[in-house]
């Protein structure tokens, strides 16, 4: 039994635990979350909808993009790369974990720790499969100004790093 | 193509709907009053702190937070709270924070650790005062 548990991915590890969490405070609930869930269910519709759509943008970007694609935009190892290096993380399609293959390949040729951190920064912020959730719930002006702040923090998050680094430089 | 997406599918429909079990089941522990006596007893800085530690400390791959910030904004929790817990989730996590040690030593995963912590606050803050 635990070794058939190790064995699943963990998105789906992830789910039965929300599940028997969900199990666990719908006993001590003073409401019927059967009544809930009937009342919600044009939130649950909508996000299922926007959820296969998510996929379908996910799945097309990880085809025709390959994450290491931009791998050699971020070569040019200089801090105004920071605006770069952070639209290549908006744009990087996939999971933080696929991106850490590339940025020790990056680390290992030299690239600076703050254009590194610009990076994962924008890479984990944002992402292309985000777009239909955040238009479809939240509508096409906080998707803008999302792109807008993410982009933003992003840059922030770099320079910060590298004024960080002068008093509390990295470990060569 | 097709396996691949399929597999996909049923991986992030899975997690997505138990996501949104436990964001409604959860959601029926809060009601406008719980949220009103938030609003007035926690300043909103306050709030955007709150909302990225616990942003931090969620585990989870990012589409599971998009069904609880729906419940919350229907709520009238303010954006930048919103903004707060969507970046918090995902800047730095724990499982992250334990790999990027490994690859890159305990310094550069504390520093952007803080660095994502000052960062989200600020946007945070600025989403309140420009949208809120």
């Amino acid at each position: 039994m635990l070794e058939r548990l190790k064995k699943l991915s963990p998105e789906v590890k992830v789910g039965i635990s929300l599940i028997v969490l969900s199990i666990i405070l719908s006993i001590y609930s003073d409401k019927n979350i059967v009544h809930v869930l009937q009342q919600n269910r044009g939130l649950i519709i909508k996000i299922l909808l926007l959820t296969m759509l998510a996929v379908c943008i996910a799945t097309i970007v990880h085809f025709l993009i390959p994450p290491d694609y931009f791998k050699k935009y971020l070569k040019q190892n200089k801090l105004i790369y920071l605006v770069s290096a952070s639209v290549l993380g908006i744009l990087t399609p996939g999971p933080v974990y696929a991106i850490y293959p590339i940025v020790v390949i990056l680390k290992k040729e030299g690239i600076n720790n703050s254009i590194l951190v610009s990076y994962i920064t924008g890479q984990t912020i944002f992402g292309p499969a985000r777009i239909p959730f955040e238009i479809g719930l939240f509508g096409m002006n906080f998707f803008i100004y999302r792109i807008v702040l993410s982009l933003v923090m992003a840059i922030c998050a770099g320079l910060l790093y590298s004024w960080l680094s002068k008093v509390f430089p990295d470990k060569k | 193509m097709i396996p691949y997406f399929l597999t996909q599918l049923w991986k992030t429909v899975f997690l997505v709907s138990a996501g949104l079990l436990f964001a409604l089941t959860l959601g029926s522990y809060v009601d406008n009053s719980l949220i009103e006596s938030i609003k007035q007893n926690i300043n909103i800085p306050m709030q955007i702190l709150y909302a990225e530690l616990i942003g931090f400390v969620s585990p989870g791959p990012r589409y599971i937070l998009y069904p609880i910030l729906a419940t919350l904004r229907d709520y009238g929790i303010g954006t930048g709270v919103i903004i707060a817990l969507l970046s918090g989730h995902v800047l730095i996590e724990p499982s992250t924070f334990f790999v990027e040690v490994g690859f890159f030593g305990y310094r550069f995963p504390l520093k952007r650790f803080l660095i994502s912590l000052l960062v989200t606050f600020f946007a945070g803050l600025l989403t309140t005062f420009i949208i809120d």
